[in-house]
């Protein structure tokens, strides 16, 4: 059998910050030029593959069983809503999901529109929240700048990531509900579990020591 | 060109071979360990199905209203229908009941990103026996079924609900938390619990802890007697790890326990399991091959007081880890005649022969002035005069040996 882990990592954001992490580990391969446009990393002696993808493919490689392990962003889980285990809390890439709108706008007035709109990035977690509150919006999804989508009319609101404030007050928009915290996870195949566990559960002890450490 | 109905799939013949033949693998040996077929319907009341099937599965289910205005639904699983079937009381029986089933389930995918809805199990069911021989028997049988389809790289992990249900137990949680916990778990989201558990002051601390590492209590029967040291010596939970023993000493005797993983946090998806739950893996695939365990409530939903102990094996997940393993694979390419039909009677005759021996030949008739009579095979094509009609049988013959 295979025993080598597969661990599939975002590239942009995430990727220094969960590299910074990793290469803490006492067995973590040196001789990789990450820094390349190379994509997959590999070679006889190191007990790890490492596969790049893009930051919201990650969980879903870990899902299909591409990857054992995947290093993925709390707002992908709860918008992909991946059957993948979460393991580890990696505390980096920290910021918090949140519903924001015009400064001034208060919850109930958003709640008593006849009709609201919200623009984000996130269609699936937006219509479970907006469900959990027995709300019934039109949801906008968008690709980018979702700040500017009151300002020029498209929505009323915005569920996006929020980490300083800075772009929401560039865009006269302020929080309106702390929705829910976020930040880097390890996940892990359902089947590698199984199948590879004791490998899984020791890199994921040796994880965790060097994220105590931070 | 017309659509494909969402969800569905076309078999073509590759496919379907490979499937047919796993399933006949799988029929001649659960006949072969004394389980007779039974063909539960393809509908059940949604009435029937309410009782026994959790909500998330009772979402996903297909209803529609018959004509007498009843909603109904196609089978979703095999093990609810039958609960139903022997639950009759016009039906006399002497437990214990061995059966088996065979055929197609349909349930909307539980991913917005997912889309078929229409599978094929193949499993067994031992009713009217709560024991440790039959819980042994299921898995044995369990692991004799990937054995016998040709699966190499296997593992079946083996666990009893009692374990997760009597770790809950003993944290003597409140309502809201306990249901918090169970979803996280459900959800597989090890870090929220990890969390949750932190901030709880637990009478067992240790025992919280042991829930934390719920994925990794996985070994062999060693793991039970680490899990079981947390426990003071009056709980429940003691009775349930001694059950996993037994079973296990017996899996052991059968000379099993290689492809057998104790998996203490084994969580399956239907709730109406009591006992004994597991599943089989294969490294292949990123999904169970096969899944099932003990339920002994099942039946007094229905009214009648029947334990029961089963598994299903999902047929399409064999045939993707077949069909990657090259199941001898290539279906045997019929032979065709192509005849003038004044031979009309003799081909047929001679094709009777050949199909009763498991040979396949395709007759097709020729133009009435045709001088030929024509064999096609895969070693190429043969045009026989008159005088050579005698040779008919003689050519397919050899089409056999070189082929074979």
């Amino acid at each position: 059998m295979d025993d080598k882990l597969t661990i599939s990592l975002p590239t942009g954001r995430l990727k220094k910050d969960s590299l910074a992490l990793l290469s803490q580990l006492p067995d973590w391969p040196s001789g990789f030029e990450f820094e390349s446009r190379k994509l997959v990393f590999e070679e006889a002696t190191s007990p790890y593959r490492i596969v790049f993808s893009h930051p919201k493919d990650s969980s879903t490689y870990v899902e299909f069983g591409a990857a054992d392990l995947g290093i993925v962003g709390k707002d992908i889980l709860l918008e992909r809503g991946n059957e993948v285990y979460e393991l580890l809390d990696l505390k980096i890439g920290s910021c918090t999901m949140v519903l924001a709108g015009p400064q001034g706008v208060t919850r109930s007035q958003l709640w008593e529109k006849e009709e609201l709109r919200i623009a984000t990035k996130y269609p699936n977690f937006t219509r479970k929240y907006l469900q959990e509150r027995g709300i019934t919006a039109d949801i906008i999804p968008l690709y980018g700048s979702i700040e500017v989508a009151p300002t020029i009319g498209l929505s009323d609101a915005i569920v996006d990531l929020v980490s300083t404030g800075t772009t929401l007050k560039e865009n006269q928009l302020w929080v309106i509900e702390e929705i829910v915290p976020i930040s880097a996870r390890v996940v892990a195949n359902r089947v590698s579990i199984k199948i590879k566990a004791q490998l899984i559960q020791q890199f994921i002890k040796k994880l965790e020591k060097v994220v105590k450490h931070e | 060109m017309v659509d494909l109905a969402l969800g569905m799939k076309d078999g073509f013949p590759r496919e379907v071979g490979i499937k047919r033949k796993i399933e006949n693998i799988l029929r001649t040996l659960f006949r072969k360990w004394g389980y007779q077929e039974v063909e539960p319907p393809s509908i059940e009341y949604y009435s029937t199905l309410e009782k026994a099937l959790g909500e998330e599965i009772k979402e996903r289910l297909f209803k529609f209203i018959d004509r007498e205005g009843k909603l109904v639904c196609l089978r979703p699983e095999f093990t609810t229908s039958i609960a139903r079937m022997y639950s009759s009381e016009f039906l006399d029986i002497t437990v214990p009941v061995r059966v088996f089933y065979d055929g197609k389930i349909f349930r909307y995918p539980s991913s917005p990103f997912r889309t078929e809805c229409e599978f094929t199990q193949v499993g067994v069911e031992s009713l009217g026996q709560n024991s440790v021989s039959i819980d042994a028997e299921i898995v044995a049988l369990a692991i004799s079924s990937l054995q016998g389809i040709g699966i190499q790289n296997f593992q079946v992990d083996i666990s009893h609900v009692g374990v997760y249900q009597g770790i809950l137990d003993s944290l003597g949680l409140d309502k809201k938390i306990r249901e918090s916990i169970h979803s996280l778990v459900g959800k597989k989201d090890f870090t929220g619990l990890k969390k949750i558990i932190k901030n709880l002051s637990l009478p067992h601390p240790k025992v919280g802890n042991l829930l934390i590492e719920f994925p990794f209590l996985r070994g062999k029967i060693d793991v039970v007697d680490h899990a079981s040291s947390f426990f003071d010596s009056n709980q429940k939970i003691l009775a349930t790890f001694n059950r996993i023993k037994e079973i296990w000493n017996i899996l052991v005797d059968f000379g099993l326990e290689r492809h057998v993983v104790v998996n203490l946090g084994l969580v399956r998806d239907f709730d109406y399991y009591t006992g004994l739950i597991f599943e089989g893996f294969s490294p292949l695939i990123g999904y169970p091959l096969l899944a099932g365990g003990r339920y002994d409530n099942l039946f007094s939903l229905f009214g009648k007081d029947l334990p029961a102990c089963g598994f299903a094996l999902f047929a399409e997940r064999l045939v993707e880890i077949m069909a990657e393993a090259a199941f001898s694979s290539s279906p045997t390419t019929p032979i065709s005649i192509q005849y003038p039909p004044r031979l009309r009677a003799k081909v047929f005759s001679i094709s009777e022969n050949f199909r009763q021996k498991g040979i396949p030949i395709i007759m097709e008739e020729k133009p009435k002035d045709s001088p030929y009579l024509t064999i096609v095979g895969t070693k190429g094509t043969f045009d026989l005069k008159e005088s050579e009609w005698g040779k008919i049988e003689e050519i397919i013959e050899r089409e056999q040996e070189k082929h074979g």
